[in-house]
């Protein structure tokens, strides 16, 4: 809003950008583009600029109008082309079709009888009186011979040069309009402004100061997106906005003396050049990690630093094949990774299994017979899909106590399943094997039975996870996706983790009810209704990368979600903060679907869920560097009524934000669950607590 | 010095007996305690005769039959079955560890619904189940085994009354192979009235069908005969899925695993299957019938002598010691059949409770009641007791506290050591009050004279 009175200052060069954008959208719905890209303005931002760009240096005539017309023409065109080409390589066309349309017209136009320079700009106090008559123009005038400090004054008014203006007071209302939109935007552009600043003094290339339209259309612009837009924000990322400062210097006094022949302005070609060769060079880096590109623009640097962390912590693992646990009921885990007994070396990565009882016995009666002891015989499962890759079934199972260490590892099988990750179980018994070679096998099914061959002295299972398909291949560290660990009666879940030796642990069963309830199919629709609140009209649906996500048509917003055998999770919201679906987004941001209650799931939610406050404000200057606040998540389900065919249960959940060490419940959530489906959740709103109900819509 | 005890001088024929690995066969080896509580101290507290039960015998033994089916099947529940004992206590103790509760009778239901088992977890089984508590078992949305034809027609009677679905499964019989035959309980499997019931079930619309449910015979000691069953119920179980288009939720294999015990004339030591064999005969034979992994049945066991018995103890005293006429010995303890129904059925492995000698002489082993039935051992190979001298009869926990009766004798004491070795009272010994408490004596009765 700030950024829109600054920019109708200069009222022609407003009323004309807003004409070029209009027209440049109505152009891309015209001519039937990508409706998400029209949404964000993609194809209308440089219309915008040209639009204020020929405001302010030409006279309106009709042919003015007719040439406007063409040339945002020619810039949506140019923007298409830019987009397809650039964004194969994940690049950004900035604003080239800006400069390269002015660029034209200001080469052309010299000789069009009927468009005229305006001089406007040198008596553009007069506008402003038309604006705001005489007190405004006071008010200018006060602000302009304010004895203010060089630094200072140059600052703001290169910032006005944005809007192609040249006075304080704009230059402060953007700053402020800036500041409220992104503290991180707010602290690199005077990052950018203090690089070009002393660069300048040093080499004393503009002894006199420089030009106000350089500093905010070059060097301001590179910092900001090279700091924190393009690239995820951290403190190298800062650096690098301070080095790609005098490199857009040196490329605007070299291209200023190319293009001062032609009699053309730079415009904001330097940015682009210096902003387009880093990014694809920070692309190319074969080490990544430092100076990250941003995945997902969400078009704020906190928003896309939040999303960023947020994500590479919860969804680190998303597309890893998921492996489990390859046995039914409790195993304890006799020897972990790097063993003290056999796991070492190349094989340091493998575990062992054995069953024992209460008192952590291994047999019944007397360890004098395999089959006394709990393990042996007992089914072995496929820890993920895969084909049946490697069998050895031939080794006899040894008495106890005895050894055998020609076959070191007794009967075997591999399971493969993808290009370099296989699996494979040990010592099993002999002539147990369920599959052969070639078989396809599910996740859970039995291939064979626990034993006592190879190099083992009593019966146990031996598990590993390997890249290469042979029976002695070196092992691969690679986590189990979900299992629940018991201790002292209590069970913990652990996701994409490795048990550790004397933990006793079990695949996770999923509760049917729960199951059912968050089973979200495409085309599943529900209704929801609260008192005080516009409807929900949700309905699921896949994107182009099959994503799924519930849309509200209601409130047109989108939460994106994922769902296996054992977690539902939301993985981001886009849309409405005061619909429905965004507390259900809250509610549900992670539901464990088993069917052991009150096992604490913990998650953290993108900090800028939360409302802006001082210390907020205070977090996002700092968030390049250090992050002290945390927004969490957590939930865990009651049954309440423990009927195996129909349990009713609750999800309680709630949101939990700390700064510092100062922790407060913000929002607590009950999701209903009964007949296997949501019937309700409730949620706290402005201090009143709010029940929704849902109602599936039923064809 | 102590004095030494007196023992009577006898004269003993020569028997070697039967051999095993430990040696020649003795009963003899003193049992003192009892989950580190001495036998003495609990005849003292609570009298004798006096039944004891660990509770953490009976923990480990469910532990273990636990362990045995879900190690190798993943959906595994049992069913405590309230007949072989359904003392509260001892109910609890299966409830805590996660056992639903088996009645097969309405006052039965009526414990398990009072010891806070919820309704869903609750199978009633039985050939008489009464109207009201069909119907009560209706409204707690309890798993109703239907055993014939009547009761299932009665079901849908009841149920279109209350205008709601009734959860159901059938018991099936069937050839197993084994002799005798079951099938008297429930429908036949062979000659297709399973099916048919079945069929009524599922067409009469007023019935959710749940489950199967078979048990074949108790103290089973084929484990093959299990195999059978599975096999049997899982192909009831894909029909129903296949052609009534009604998936099962579960399979209930029912109970008869046998406890350690000497079945009456068994000659030595017969090995009995233990649970781990039955477990892998059954989970293998439903693994391998062809469910997916996300179809497979809840497997349900009722097990109850299996997890009961060995935690179950009788301690007693001897009365007296006589000479048959035939020159056998005998002796008269304080206990007999009245509360050892199983005596009936096996031969109970019982313990001096005290430093014994190591010679030995066949005896039979007499109860105190004035009937000439009442004999708890045929023969018995013992050490010589005196009067007052305590024994402790083995393997008792299952059926004798169910099946027991005030006849001359009234019941005694059941105390529990729990697994802190602590002892509780969980039945108190039966009074002459509590006896008298339900007569009524009719007004020209009053007078006796």
């Amino acid at each position: 809003m700030l950024l829109m009175i600054v920019s109708f200052f200069n009222p022609y060069a407003g009323i004309t950008g807003l004409i070029a954008t209009l027209l440049a959208i109505a152009l891309s719905h015209f001519t039937g583009l990508n409706k998400r890209s029209i949404q964000n303005g993609t194809y209308s931002y440089n219309a915008l600029i040209i639009g204020i760009g020929m405001g302010s240096i030409y006279n309106f005539s009709s042919a003015f109008w007719l040439l406007l017309l063409i040339i945002v023409i020619l810039s949506v065109i140019l923007s298409v082309v830019l987009q397809n080409k650039l964004g194969r390589y994940g690049l950004p066309f900035l604003t080239i079709p800006f400069v390269i349309c002015l660029w034209t017209i200001l080469l052309v136009t010299k000789d069009f009888e009927a468009i005229h320079f305006t001089f406007r700009n040198i008596y553009w106090l007069n506008d402003v009186y038309a604006v705001g008559d005489q007190k405004l123009v006071n008010f200018i005038m006060f602000m302009e011979k304010l004895d203010i400090p060089p630094l200072v004054s140059t600052f703001f008014r290169a910032l006005s040069s944005l809007y192609f203006q040249n006075n304080i007071l704009a230059g402060l209302l953007i700053a402020i309009g800036i500041l409220i939109h992104s503290r991180i935007i707010f602290s690199l552009i005077i990052v950018g402004f203090l690089s070009a600043y002393c660069f300048n003094n040093i080499v004393m290339a503009h002894p006199e100061g420089m030009n106000y339209y350089l500093i905010g259309g070059n060097f301001i612009l590179t910092s900001v997106a090279v700091g924190g837009f393009f690239v995820v924000p951290s403190f190298h990322s800062y650096l690098w906005a301070i080095i790609s400062v005098p490199i857009t210097f040196l490329i605007v006094m070299a291209l200023g003396i190319i293009l001062g022949q032609w009699h053309l302005p730079v415009f904001s070609m330097p940015f682009c050049i210096t902003v387009l060769s880093l990014l694809y060079f920070f692309a190319l880096k074969a080490q990544k990690g430092r100076v990250v590109l941003t995945p997902l623009q969400f078009f704020s640097p906190e928003k896309n630093l939040y999303n960023y962390l947020n994500n590479k912590e919860r969804l680190l693992n998303v597309n890893t094949i998921r492996l489990q646990l390859p046995f039914i009921g409790k195993w304890m885990v006799s020897q972990g990774y790097e063993g003290s007994i056999t796991h070492k070396g190349e094989w340091s990565k493998a575990l062992d299994f054995i069953i024992v009882d209460q008192e952590l016995k291994t047999y019944d009666q007397f360890a004098a017979v395999p089959e006394n002891f709990y393990c042996f015989g007992k089914p072995v499962l496929a820890a993920a899909d895969g084909f049946v890759e490697k069998i050895e079934d031939y080794i006899d199972d040894n008495a106890i106590g005895t050894i055998n260490q020609k076959q070191n590892w007794g009967n075997s099988i591999v399971l493969k399943h993808a290009e370099g990750l296989y699996t494979k179980m040990s010592h099993l018994k002999k002539g147990s094997f369920k599959v052969q070679i070639g078989d396809f096998v599910k996740q859970g099914d039995i291939v064979a039975a626990c034993g006592n061959s190879g190099r083992s002295p009593e019966p146990h299972l031996h598990f590993q996870v390997q890249s290469t398909p042979a029976i002695g291949s070196k092992t691969l560290s690679y986590p189990l996706a979900h299992y629940a660990v018991s201790m002292n009666g209590k069970i913990a879940f652990k996701e994409f983790s490795v048990p550790k030796e004397t933990e006793i642990v079990c695949n996770t069963a999923a509760d049917p009810s729960l199951k059912a309830a968050f089973e979200f199919l495409p085309g599943f629709n529900l209704s929801v209704k609260a008192d005080g609140m516009e409807d929900g009209k949700w309905e699921v649906f896949t994107d182009a990368y099959n994503q799924p996500y519930i849309y509200c048509h209601q409130s047109k917003s989108v939460a994106y979600f994922k769902r296996n055998e054992n977690v539902f999770y939301f993985i981001s919201f886009q849309g409405d903060k005061k619909s429905l679906l965004y507390y259900f987004y809250l509610a549900c941001y992670k539901v464990y679907l088993s069917s052991e209650p009150s096992v604490i799931v913990a998650d953290k939610f993108p900090l800028q869920l939360t409302k802006n406050t001082a210390i907020k404000w205070l977090q996002d200057i700092v968030s390049p560097f250090i992050i002290f606040g945390q927004l969490y998540y957590e939930s865990f389900h009651k049954i309440r009524s423990n009927d195996f065919l129909n349990p009713s249960i609750t999800v309680e959940s709630k949101q939990i934000l700390q700064f510092l060490s100062i922790k407060r419940t913000i929002n607590q959530f009950d999701i209903e669950i009964s007949n296997s489906r949501i019937s309700s959740f409730s949620f706290q709103k402005n201090h009143q607590q709010i029940k929704a109900v849902c109602v599936p819509k039923t064809y | 010095m102590e004095k030494l005890k007196y023992e009577r001088p006898l004269i003993k024929k020569m028997n070697a007996g039967m051999m095993n690995k430990f040696g020649s066969q003795s009963e003899s080896t003193p049992v003192t305690h009892i989950d580190g509580v001495s036998v003495k101290s609990i005849i003292e507290k609570y009298g004798s005769p006096v039944f004891v039960l660990s509770e953490q015998k009976i923990r480990q033994n469910y532990k273990s039959a636990v362990r045995a089916f879900n190690t190798r099947y993943p959906k595994v529940q049992f069913a405590w079955s309230y007949k072989t004992h359904y003392n509260n206590a001892v109910c609890n103790i299966f409830h805590q560890e996660g056992s639903w509760a088996e009645v097969v009778s309405g006052f039965e239901y009526k414990k398990a619904l009072g010891n806070g088992v919820p309704g869903s977890n609750i199978i009633f089984n039985g050939p008489d189940k009464h109207a009201d508590e069909i119907k009560l078992a209706i409204e707690n949305d309890s798993l109703i085994h239907i055993d014939h034809f009547e009761e299932l027609y009665l079901l849908i009677d009841i149920c279109s009354q209350l205008d709601k679905k009734a959860r159901v499964a059938i018991r099936v019989n069937m050839d197993t192979g084994i002799y005798p035959m079951w099938d008297r309980f429930g429908f036949n499997y062979e000659n297709g009235q399973a099916w048919q019931a079945l069929n009524k079930i599922v067409e009469s619309g007023k019935l959710q069908l749940v489950g199967l449910h078979a048990h074949i015979g108790t103290y089973m000691l084929s484990t093959a005969a299990y195999g059978v069953a599975a096999s049997k119920l899982c192909d009831l179980a894909m029909n129903c899925k296949n052609e009534l288009k009604t998936p099962v939720k579960y399979i209930d294999l029912g109970g008869g695993f046998p406890s350690a015990n000497t079945l009456k004339g068994a000659i030595g030591l017969v090995p009995t299957p233990t649970v781990d064999e039955f477990a892998e005969v059954i989970t293998s034979t439903i693994l391998n019938y062809g469910f997916k992994v996300d179809e497979l049945p809840l497997l349900i066991l009722e097990s109850g002598r299996v997890m009961i018995d060995d935690a179950g103890y009788l301690l007693g005293t001897v009365l007296a010691n006589k000479r048959l006429s035939d020159g056998r010995k005998a002796t008269i303890m304080d206990f007999g059949v009245n509360i050892m129904f199983t005596s009936f059925w096996y031969d109970h492995k019982i313990s001096p409770a005290q430093e014994v000698s190591q010679f030995t002489e066949e005896t039979v082993m007499y109860g105190p009641l004035c009937m000439n039935i009442d004999i708890v051992r045929e023969t018995v190979s013992l050490p010589l007791l005196n009067r007052g001298d305590h024994v402790v009869v083995h393997k008792v926990g299952a059926y004798n506290m169910t099946q027991w009766m005030q006849f001359i004798a009234m019941r005694p004491n059941i105390v529990l050591i729990d697994t802190n070795d602590q002892t509780h009272v969980i039945r108190k010994a039966e009074t002459l009050d509590y006896l008298q408490e339900l007569e009524v004596m009719p007004q020209h009765l009053q007078r006796n004279n």
